[in-house]
């Protein structure tokens, strides 16, 4: 399996929380995004500092969703990967 | 004679808002893309264009200056080495503060300062642009960070400094074709790298990259020797407008703006 670059990555990560209705626990997500804890702390830090995912506090669980921004970001995510391949960027 | 002048003085205005009008709309319309992926090339892919908009107002406003003083090009207004830049900033404020109320002091002592100025934000603005349009393509072969584009912006603005006190036009020229041969180089690189990977024939982006740098250069040469191209200038901005369409409508379809 050929290396995932960040972008993909990111995108697996979201596409999991919208496949688990848009509310999955911090544990099985780092399991089923496939990537190291120290690296996944990193994503995910980033991806709530960019509020494209939050976490919701319920009956004393942890869970995550994603943000309407996140939500764009799938939807948007073959235009900027094409975008980025069409310029070389 | 003066009706030719504001004739000509017209083209420019109206070539420089389609130039501007372009970039503004590549930058704008490629705001949604980076604001949610937080790519770089995506980043410094904008900001070449910033940059491009930015260095077309201030050519706008060179001609504007050669315009209003009847000369015969921008560096026939700004003084060489004698008297640099600083001293004269220094001069002007000290007479603008002091004297203004006493001496009616007339727009042409202002033309050397507003030429110098005006030409050095050009010069750092198209500098920048190439730089950033062609840092956009290699951020990741040179390991991209935010700091090698402040050297990018410490070169372009020492180059700049150095050709305005100078007054050396060919210095400015000779700078941009290097930048112009490094473009070619990696592109070219990138073409063959790309070739390889996916034995397509669709690389018209090169093409239309090279052009978008040539083009540059010309309009550097009209701006600082304007008799260059006399009856050619017509062509050089039509072809120029055409590629910043081509890009517009390149960028605004792939980026899935209105």
């Amino acid at each position: 399996m050929a290396k995932r670059n960040k972008l993909e990555i990111i995108q697996n990560i979201l596409k999991i929380i919208q496949e688990n209705h848009n509310s999955i626990k911090p544990t099985p997500l780092l399991r089923q995004s496939n990537i190291s804890t120290t690296r996944f702390k990193e994503y995910f830090n980033d991806l709530i500092k960019k509020k494209i995912i939050k976490e919701i506090n319920h009956k004393e669980n942890k869970y995550i969703s994603l943000t309407e921004k996140g939500f764009k970001f799938l939807e948007k995510y073959r235009t900027i990967i094409n975008f980025i391949d069409e310029f070389e960027l | 004679m003066q009706q030719f002048a504001m004739q000509s003085f017209s083209t420019e205005v109206i070539y420089s808002f389609v130039i501007i009008a372009c970039s503004l709309m590549i930058y704008f319309g490629t705001k949604e893309l980076y604001e949610l992926s937080n790519h770089k090339g995506i980043k410094y892919f904008r900001q070449a264009f910033l940059f491009f908009a930015l260095a077309y107002f201030f050519r706008s406003f060179i001609k504007l200056i050669v315009f209003y003083f009847n000369a015969q090009g921008i560096l026939s207004i700004s003084p060489r080495l004698f008297n640099p830049l600083i001293s004269q900033i220094t001069l002007i404020f000290f007479l603008y503060f002091s004297a203004n109320r006493i001496l009616d002091i007339s727009p042409r002592t202002f033309a050397p300062l507003f030429s110098q100025i005006t030409l050095l934000l050009f010069m750092y603005f198209s500098s920048m642009a190439i730089f950033y349009l062609l840092y956009s393509v290699m951020w990741k072969k040179w390991n991209g960070n935010d700091k090698k584009v402040y050297l990018f912006h410490l070169f372009a603005f020492v180059i700049s400094l150095f050709i305005v006190i100078s007054g050396n036009a060919l210095a400015y020229l000779g700078v941009n074709l290097l930048l112009f041969f490094i473009v070619l180089f990696v592109v070219y690189t990138s073409y063959k790298n790309k070739k390889k990977k996916t034995k397509s024939h669709k690389h018209n982006l090169y093409i239309i990259y090279l052009l978008l740098s040539f083009f540059w250069i010309l309009n550097i040469i009209d701006i600082l020797i304007p008799s260059f191209f006399q009856n050619f200038q017509m062509f050089v901005y039509l072809a120029s407008s055409t590629i910043f369409f081509i890009m517009v409508y390149k960028v605004l379809k792939k980026a899935g703006s209105s």
